[in-house]
């Protein structure tokens, strides 16, 4: 049990600073590999609440296939992006705007009662028969997202034969 | 499997959530922009798997925490992949992506 | 519960259908030189199919013989069907309604675009997709499937707005509208996960009611009610972005300006109103539901506490000073804009204002009168941006000192654009009148300091009145000869509108379209009571069982 916790923190503490220096570094190559940590982190905390399927999902959606597609827009668009600077200048509304919903939630979250929390988890049977039949109706909208989202992004960089 | 802090996990999707928006308003690079909407949305992922975890207590409860996550990576990877369409179009129309260069419309 | 039968979503497969067909006739090449006509055709008949049965689903009386939906349905308040995440209001038929007619006025006036454009495909398909996921989101009883809905016509839009492909202003516009819609999915997606962490559900009708919690899940008073507050907040500004409040509205000016005018004309009169369809659908439960446990709740289970919170107030005032922000800062805005598309996609921002009021008040008539203006809008603001591509295809420039005389030179154009924005204004017999008056009023009865929202829309009226005034002026009072931009060979004029051929220069399908805008202006403005009857009663069946 305080295994787990130590993990909870050293998984959050990757989680927070591996996002942050994705977003903070100077070279677009390095960010991709911080934004992988990150994405690995978060996926580890799927295991530890005994949800490995979703867990499974983040490495294999997010880990996998989302890094690959950014490193591919990171190298395709690669000819100007190192030409300029990234990022601009912190200025002080971005950071105080971040910061104070960062403090409204965590001060929200601390008046949960840190009493026994107790995680439950379930079978990915149980899972999967709740997907399709409970919430299959969200499946089916995926699928429309899924449809113009092909067809636009294949018509928009498709080499324009006509 | 007790013990593992829920005020905690909340505090962390606030932290991260607050780490996209503070990305989102500074960063001018598009490919930049998209890693920040996704680590925005994905402190709400972290949130839906945690509560569904939780919520697994009560008979009933908790699994549509866990589906609506798997529809939201599937979500945000179809996002992140028209954001792309987008930047490769405008990238050979223009031959650059940096969000500030959009010179005809300012953002 | 009652188990429907999937025929309820007979409208909805024509849409889809007829978006897959299109994209299968456009990969085999069949027609290319016509391509318009009859992707546009396709288009324009599945629309008009599903508007038929979306009517007849609503008892209109001479198709009611065509309904798909039992008629105990639709004058029941909340029929959930199958599961729990479907649900068949006449509410929500009413915005399918609203939706498919602004489809249908876009998809009628991009007929006369040139037969062989490119592109065709993929525009009238996104266009089915997005009123596909419009109509979708209007039979969601689960704020994940409301998202998720909103999410296909967000997507569909996004690329929409970029469909010409070779236009730098509208690839960047799509990828403004891009960046804040995905912005707006997270925020959303975010404040749904921080309700689902207090309610255990997503479910529309259990959201804002009565808390469950026991000692399996201990969220304590203080804690369960700030969480789903911040929730609710964190929706307020999701939503808020496609509903473009202030301060959420500086992407739409740029986004309106830089797409096509067929693309503006539907993202004003059309995909904006999904996301107000959703802020009432989110927040009239948490505003009127306060402190009674809804019909819909399960049995509370031993060992549970209930939490009883009161939503009501807090949201009530925050909408309340969205709306008068809204309508203020998008009025004083539009004074001062050169462009005409940006002082339209301003006035666009003060008219969701106006709606605002609507769910400020939550009363039934008040909600029956922003659904009409949430109607009217459609025919004022996309009949608006239609005639103005009408006029960029003729070659008038896009400042609004480039339309001195317009009104003289092109009749017809002129004097529907001036009924479309005297409606705008507000101004008597026409629908936009009957709409502010019947919202305003409803705001007046409601008493408490529901007078002043009404007040503030009504000085906003009519400082409205002074930027349309003057776009009036330009057009019939101004002399000298309308500043014409030469159209070069093979471009494209006035941004990204294409030169257009037909009927004095602008087509038949969008002569039709602003012909039909203009009918209904003044048809609903001298006699709107049969859409008012029907708002009214798809407002009440819903309020039912708050």
């Amino acid at each position: 049990m305080i295994l787990e916790v130590l993990a909870f923190f050293v998984l959050a503490i990757t989680a927070a600073v591996t996002a942050l220096a994705a977003l903070l570094v100077r070279e677009l190559v390095h960010t991709i590999i911080w934004v992988a940590a990150f994405f690995v982190s978060l996926a580890g905390f799927y295991f530890l609440v005994s949800a490995p399927f979703l867990g499974a999902l983040q490495l294999g959606v997010y880990a996998g296939a989302v890094t690959i597609l950014l490193l591919f827009g990171v190298m395709v668009t690669r000819k100007r992006i190192f030409a300029h600077e990234a990022a601009t200048g912190l200025g002080p509304a971005p950071v105080a705007l971040a910061l104070l919903i960062v403090v409204v939630l965590a001060t929200a979250a601390s008046t949960i009662s840190s009493s026994t929390n107790q995680v439950y988890g379930f079978t990915i049977s149980a899972l999967s028969t709740a997907l399709f039949n409970q919430y299959g109706a969200w499946l089916l909208l995926l699928g429309l997202v899924m449809l113009p989202a092909l067809a636009g992004a294949i018509y928009l960089v498709r080499e324009g034969r006509e | 499997m007790t013990g593992l802090p829920l005020a905690g996990f909340l505090a962390l999707s606030a932290v991260l959530l607050g780490i996209g928006i503070f990305g989102i308003l500074t960063r001018r690079n598009f490919i930049l922009l998209l890693i920040a909407i996704e680590v925005a949305m994905n402190s709400a992922i972290l949130n839906f798997v945690v509560f569904g975890a939780y919520w697994g207590g009560v008979p009933g409860y908790g699994i549509e925490g866990q589906s609506v996550a798997v529809v939201l990576i599937g979500l945000a990877a179809t996002e992140v992949a028209v954001g792309l369409a987008i930047v490769l179009a405008l990238n050979r129309l223009r031959g650059s992506i940096n969000v500030a260069e959009a010179t005809v419309l300012k953002l | 519960m009652t188990a429907l039968a999937w025929t309820v979503f007979v409208p909805e497969l024509f849409l889809l259908g007829a978006a897959l067909l299109i994209f299968l006739l456009d990969s085999l090449g069949i027609l290319r030189d016509r391509r318009v006509e009859l992707f546009g055709g396709l288009a324009t008949v599945a629309i008009v199919v599903a508007l038929v049965g979306v009517l007849a689903d609503l008892r209109f009386a001479p198709l009611a013989s065509l309904a798909t939906v039992p008629a105990g349905v639709v004058n029941a308040p909340w029929t959930l069907l199958g599961g729990s995440l479907v649900a068949v209001t006449s509410f929500g038929l009413v915005f399918q309604a609203i939706f498919l007619t602004s489809a249908l006025l876009v998809s009628l006036a991009s007929l006369s675009h040139p037969s062989d454009q490119k592109g065709a495909a993929i525009f009238f398909g996104l266009l089915l997709i997005a009123t596909l996921g419009m109509t979708l989101a209007a039979f969601s009883a689960d704020l994940i499937f409301l998202l998720l809905s909103i999410e296909i016509t967000g997507i569909s839009t996004y690329l929409l707005v970029g469909y010409t492909r070779r236009d730098p202003r509208g690839l960047e516009a799509a990828m403004k509208m891009y960046i804040i819609g995905a912005l707006s999915a997270a925020l959303s997606f975010f404040g749904a996960s921080l309700l689902f962490s207090v309610y255990g559900t997503t479910s529309l009708a259990t959201l804002g009611g009565p808390i469950l919690y026991n000692t399996h899940f201990p969220p304590p008073l203080l804690g369960a009610t700030s969480i789903a507050l911040l929730g609710y907040g964190f929706l307020v500004v999701g939503i808020g972005f496609k509903v473009t409040v202030v301060p959420f509205h500086a992407w739409a000016v740029d986004v309106y300006d830089g797409a096509p005018s067929d693309v503006s004309a539907f993202l004003a009169g059309g995909s904006k109103k999904v996301g107000l369809f959703g802020y009432f659908l989110v927040f009239l439960v948490p505003i009127l539901l306060s402190g009674r446990a809804p019909p819909g709740l399960p049995p509370i289970p031993v060992g549970f506490h209930v939490l009883i919170v009161h939503f009501g107030l807090p949201l009530q005032v925050v909408f309340g000073v969205m709306a008068v922000v809204t309508m203020t800062v998008g009025n004083v805005l539009a004074l001062q804009q050169t462009e005409m598309k940006r002082m339209l996609a301003y006035s666009s921002i003060s008219q969701a204002g106006y709606m605002l009021i609507g769910l400020a008040v939550a009363t039934s008539p008040a909600v029956a009168g922003a659904v009409l203006l949430i109607f009217a809008h459609i025919f004022m603001k996309a009949g608006a941006f239609i005639v103005v591509g009408a006029v960029a295809g003729l070659g008038v420039g896009s400042r609004i000192t480039d339309w001195k005389g317009v009104g003289l030179r092109f009749p017809f154009l002129g004097a529907s654009f001036a009924v479309m924005l005297l409606s705008l204004a507000g101004i008597p017999l026409t629908v936009g009148f009957v709409a502010k008056f019947v919202l305003f009023s409803a705001a007046v009865q409601a008493q408490g300091w529901f007078v002043w929202l009404a007040v503030a829309g009504l000085l906003n009226s009519a400082l409205s009145v002074f930027y349309y005034a003057r776009v009036l002026r330009v057009m019939y009072m101004e002399k000298g000869e309308a500043v014409v931009v030469p159209i070069p060979a093979g471009a494209v004029a006035g941004g990204s509108d294409p030169p257009l051929l037909g009927v004095g220069g602008i087509g038949y399908g969008r002569a039709a379209a602003i012909g039909v805008a203009v009918a209904i202006i003044f048809a609903f403005g001298v006699y709107p009571q049969p859409v008012l009857a029907s708002f009214q009663m798809a407002v009440n069946h819903l309020l039912q069982v708050l």
